[in-house]
């Protein structure tokens, strides 16, 4: 992924797009029909959002958990 | 001959053409499905024993939009060769379209209650109980034919056998991944130890025979006064941890005004109670009042029944067809229920067919593309507030807390902390008896009996009387010894 680089400070991460630094948003994401509000990095001009890899692990937890026999 | 006005109702049809039985002879004849108004009938005649129509689905949601299509899939080992065609060749055999999910074995005949409703016909002091040794070739065989299933010991009255812990240590030993027990709840209600042993053994879950919460229903479907007992079962289960599902057998007129009511103590159960599965009553020669269209009562009507007498709190857009089974056969919708009383549907097929693409009708698509294609940002869904609830009072089902139907978004961590053990699952199932047998059904059927020769038998076929009281399968007087 080359969309987002982490910037020199220690304050996180830039997308790589717009240049801008990204900031903690309430976002919606929908699995299947189950809507989750997670707190999660995004861009504030391109609507990018960061999944770092705990947060990967735990939406793949939830895809199991939601899918349909 | 089909009288006139049969002929004239035939033209008119849409054709839908399967195969059924002569409900008086069991030979196999055509039948067709047919819509009148929003009623759906199976509509077939015998050569000998004239013409039969018998309502197998009212209203909406319709009976073409209830689909989930599947590849058949036939089965590598079997028992059964075709010779005869569907159903006289079951073992299964290689025109069988569905691989098992799910065993169900007999362990006795033996029972303490003699329902009118039974469709096992059990109790009648038929033969001896299987001895471990048999029980343990008739599984084994399942398995290699089967493959790690899920499996239902049942009867009669499982827990009538003091050893069913031992059998159930047996089935863990050969390899099935999920045990569960059918049961009236009440050896699980009064002994506490034997409950330990089945859960220690490797019981995973219990099915509890369970019709409402008001004794007139007991009386009238069981012979006597029960829910006390069956709420003890449930308690005694919540105590050792072992799960339950709650089984209602529907009699329209008995219990189906009852079904909001089962649903919200279903509620006050969990998480001891995992689920709810509705079990709309089949015909299977034994009940006494003989078949009528008056008397079924099918899906849909169970899906509508479920949405207006809970007010709401499920809705029958929450359910959906099964992924397994054929489509017909069922329908189930899967909560979370929450401590504060928050009920939430989760999970559920994208889109109204499984084939569909866009899992997003209309809105914007953006993909999480490190995680998985199928997250999306959904499109602009109202965020409902969960109303002011009040608090839980008491334990032991007799909570002051209402349910409520929750929209809003789950936070992820809550949700995952908590999908274990606050899952409810709502479901039904609709068993097929000589007069409404579908053999297009059947064929798709993922629930096999083994039978005591160690044949694999899809679950209505077993089941299945005629009129006049012969089955295919199932032997009159309970199991046989090897």
């Amino acid at each position: 992924m080359t969309e987002v680089a982490k910037s020199g400070s220690d304050s996180g991460w830039i997308c790589n797009r717009c240049k801008a630094p990204v900031e903690v948003q309430t976002v919606r994401l929908q699995y299947l029909k189950t809507i989750f509000a997670l707190h999660l990095p995004a861009c504030p001009r391109c609507g990018m959002i960061l999944i770092d890899e705990d947060m990967a692990i735990k939406m793949a937890e939830a895809e199991q958990a939601l899918e349909d026999k | 001959m089909i009288s006139a006005k049969m002929d004239d109702i035939m033209e008119k049809a849409h054709p839908d053409e399967t195969e059924s039985l002569c409900p008086v002879c069991l030979k196999r004849i055509k039948a067709t499905r047919l819509l009148r108004g929003n009623e759906v009938f199976l509509i077939k005649k015998c050569g000998e024993h004239g013409s039969f129509k018998t309502v197998i689905w009212r209203g909406q949601p319709s009976m073409s939009e209830w689909q989930r299509p599947k590849d058949p899939i036939h089965p590598d080992l079997c028992y059964g060769a075709v010779e005869k065609g569907c159903p006289y060749d079951c073992g299964l055999c290689a025109a069988h379209e569905q691989l098992p999910c799910s065993v169900l074995l007999e362990v006795t005949d033996r029972c303490n209650l003699h329902c009118a409703v039974c469709f096992a016909d059990s109790g009648h002091g038929g033969g001896e109980d299987p001895s471990l040794e048999k029980i343990s070739w008739l599984l084994e065989r399942a398995m290699a034919a089967a493959g790690s299933c899920n499996l239902q010991l049942s009867g009669g009255e499982p827990t009538l056998r003091d050893d069913l812990p031992e059998i159930v240590e047996i089935a863990q030993r050969i390899g099935y991944s999920f045990i569960q027990v059918n049961t009236n709840g009440f050896r699980l209600a009064a002994d506490r130890d034997y409950a330990r042993r089945l859960l220690g053994t490797g019981l995973s879950s219990v099915f509890l025979q369970f019709d409402g919460v008001d004794d007139a229903i007991y009386r009238s479907l069981r012979g006597r006064a029960l829910l006390d007992q069956k709420l003890q079962a449930v308690k005694s289960c919540g105590e050792i941890g072992l799960g339950v599902v709650l089984v209602p057998t529907l009699v329209r007129g008995v219990n189906t005004d009852s079904i909001g009511a089962m649903v919200r103590q279903a509620l006050q159960l969990v998480p001891t109670v995992r689920g709810i599965h509705f079990q709309p009553i089949s015909y299977f020669g034994r009940f006494p009042g003989q078949s009528n269209d008056e008397g079924r009562f099918t899906l849909p009507e169970l899906m509508r029944c479920l949405e207006e007498q809970t007010g709401g709190l499920v809705k029958v857009s929450d359910f959906s067809p099964p992924g397994c089974e054929h489509a017909h056969c069922s329908f189930h919708a899967t909560y979370m229920y929450s401590a504060e009383g928050g009920l939430i549907r989760i999970g559920g097929t994208e889109g109204d067919s499984c084939c569909s693409t866009d899992p997003l009708p209309g809105g914007v698509r953006r993909t999480v593309e490190t995680v998985s294609r199928r997250w999306t940002l959904p499109s602009a869904t109202p965020f409902f507030r969960s109303p002011p609830l009040s608090k839980e009072t008491s334990c032991c089902g007799r909570s002051s807390r209402d349910a409520t139907r929750v929209e809003a978004p789950l936070d992820l961590d809550v949700f995952l902390g908590e999908i274990a053990t606050r899952s409810f699952t709502m479901s039904a199932m609709a068993f097929q008896d000589a007069d409404n047998l579908d053999l297009e059904r059947l064929r798709g059927c993922c629930i096999s009996v083994i039978s005591p020769d160690g044949m694999l038998v899809p679950f209505c076929a077993y089941n299945l009387t005629s009129r006049e009281g012969k089955g295919l399968y199932r032997r009159r007087n309970g199991l046989e010894l090897q």
